[in-house]
């Protein structure tokens, strides 16, 4: 596990330099490797696809311009999504109250994951519920969070991050996250009452 | 409860594009770089790429202030040189003709300057003042 951690660090340092070297096609490889994830960091804060497209452009551009900056002090992973969480903060903080969500692009996997049976039609199930209701509350009970709780929640809850990993790219302690996660699903719990188990 | 809301939340991982959508984001890439390449590097993007040049420069906190500082003495220092070589002197004043005020004295519309009456020069005025440097400036 260690080992193979080691050759992923090493393949990002590789391609990394390589890039630095003026080679783009070690570029793209990065890009194949981290936009699904960057993607889902950076849908999950603004819920709209398109917002997410054009952002995600924006973060690979400045990446690409600013790599010779790139000193390996934390991994390329951490870097990248640092340049992404602060663009898209600061998209957030711009856009307008006016948008609208997004609804389509769900992986069907989803009926057949066994959270989802299980919350939606077990026997603990408050109430059945079609995937479309519950990906918009979902979404709606998203955005009523503040930026600063919805991005720890999208990479604790969403992401599987670890709260130290959450801290450095958010750069605040690790206290700081895990105060904001609970207020954050204190609110959660609010909204999505009706999808919980007594 | 907080399990609950953790299970919920990560259903939304589910939300994710095409597998063909890195391929298509890719060439859109390729696009804008070609595009950006074209077009002159604005000032903000040279900036960017100082900055990034150069990581672990940061001005310090206390730079502006300083450089305020200075801009303000400087601009003290030329402002008072300036004066300095603007304002007149006590030796300036002596050579410098005074300004003549002449107030017309109430129902005297005709004011005549005295007329010389020399003939070997062409007519011209004669002035009732004397200059002031032709007094004696020891005169007790």
């Amino acid at each position: 596990m260690a080992e193979a951690a080691q050759q992923q660090e090493t393949t990002d340092e590789d391609l990394v330099a390589r890039t630095q070297d003026g080679d783009p096609r070690a570029f793209d490889e990065l890009v194949r490797k981290y936009s699904p994830r960057l993607y889902g960091l950076v849908y999950n804060m603004t819920s709209n696809h398109e917002d997410t497209n054009d952002l995600l452009q924006d973060i690979f551009s400045k990446a690409y311009r600013s790599i010779r900056g790139f000193r390996g002090k934390s991994s390329f992973y951490t870097w990248l999504h640092t340049i992404g969480t602060n663009m898209t903060i600061n998209f957030l903080k711009k856009r307008s109250r006016n948008h609208h969500m997004s609804l389509d692009d769900v992986d069907g996997n989803v009926q057949r994951d066994p959270e989802f049976i299980e919350l939606t039609s077990g026997p603990d199930a408050r109430r059945e519920v079609n995937l479309k209701e519950l990906q918009q509350r979902l979404n709606e009970a998203m955005m009523k969070l503040s930026n600063e709780h919805r991005i720890v929640v999208t990479m604790f809850d969403i992401q599987g991050m670890p709260h130290a990993e959450i801290g450095k790219i958010l750069g605040i302690s690790e206290g700081t996250v895990r105060s904001r996660l609970f207020y954050a699903h204190r609110q959660l719990q609010n909204y999505l009452q009706e999808f919980l188990t007594a | 409860m907080n399990q609950d809301i953790h299970k919920l939340l990560r259903l939304k991982r589910y939300e994710h594009p095409t597998p063909d959508y890195i391929e298509r984001f890719l060439d859109k890439f390729h696009e804008r770089q070609r595009a950006d390449l074209l077009k002159q590097p604005s000032l903000a993007s040279l900036w960017e790429r100082i900055v990034s040049a150069f990581p672990d420069f940061h001005v310090p906190r206390l730079a502006y202030a300083g450089v305020a500082a200075a801009a303000v003495v400087f601009s003290a220092v030329i402002l008072a040189t300036h004066q300095t070589e603007t304002a007149p002197g006590p030796t300036l004043a002596l050579n410098a003709p005074n300004p003549t005020v002449n107030v017309m004295p109430a129902g005297r519309g005709d004011v005549r300057l005295p007329v010389s009456s020399r003939s070997d020069f062409p007519p011209h005025y004669v002035l009732e003042a004397r200059p002031v440097s032709y007094e004696s400036p020891y005169s007790f």
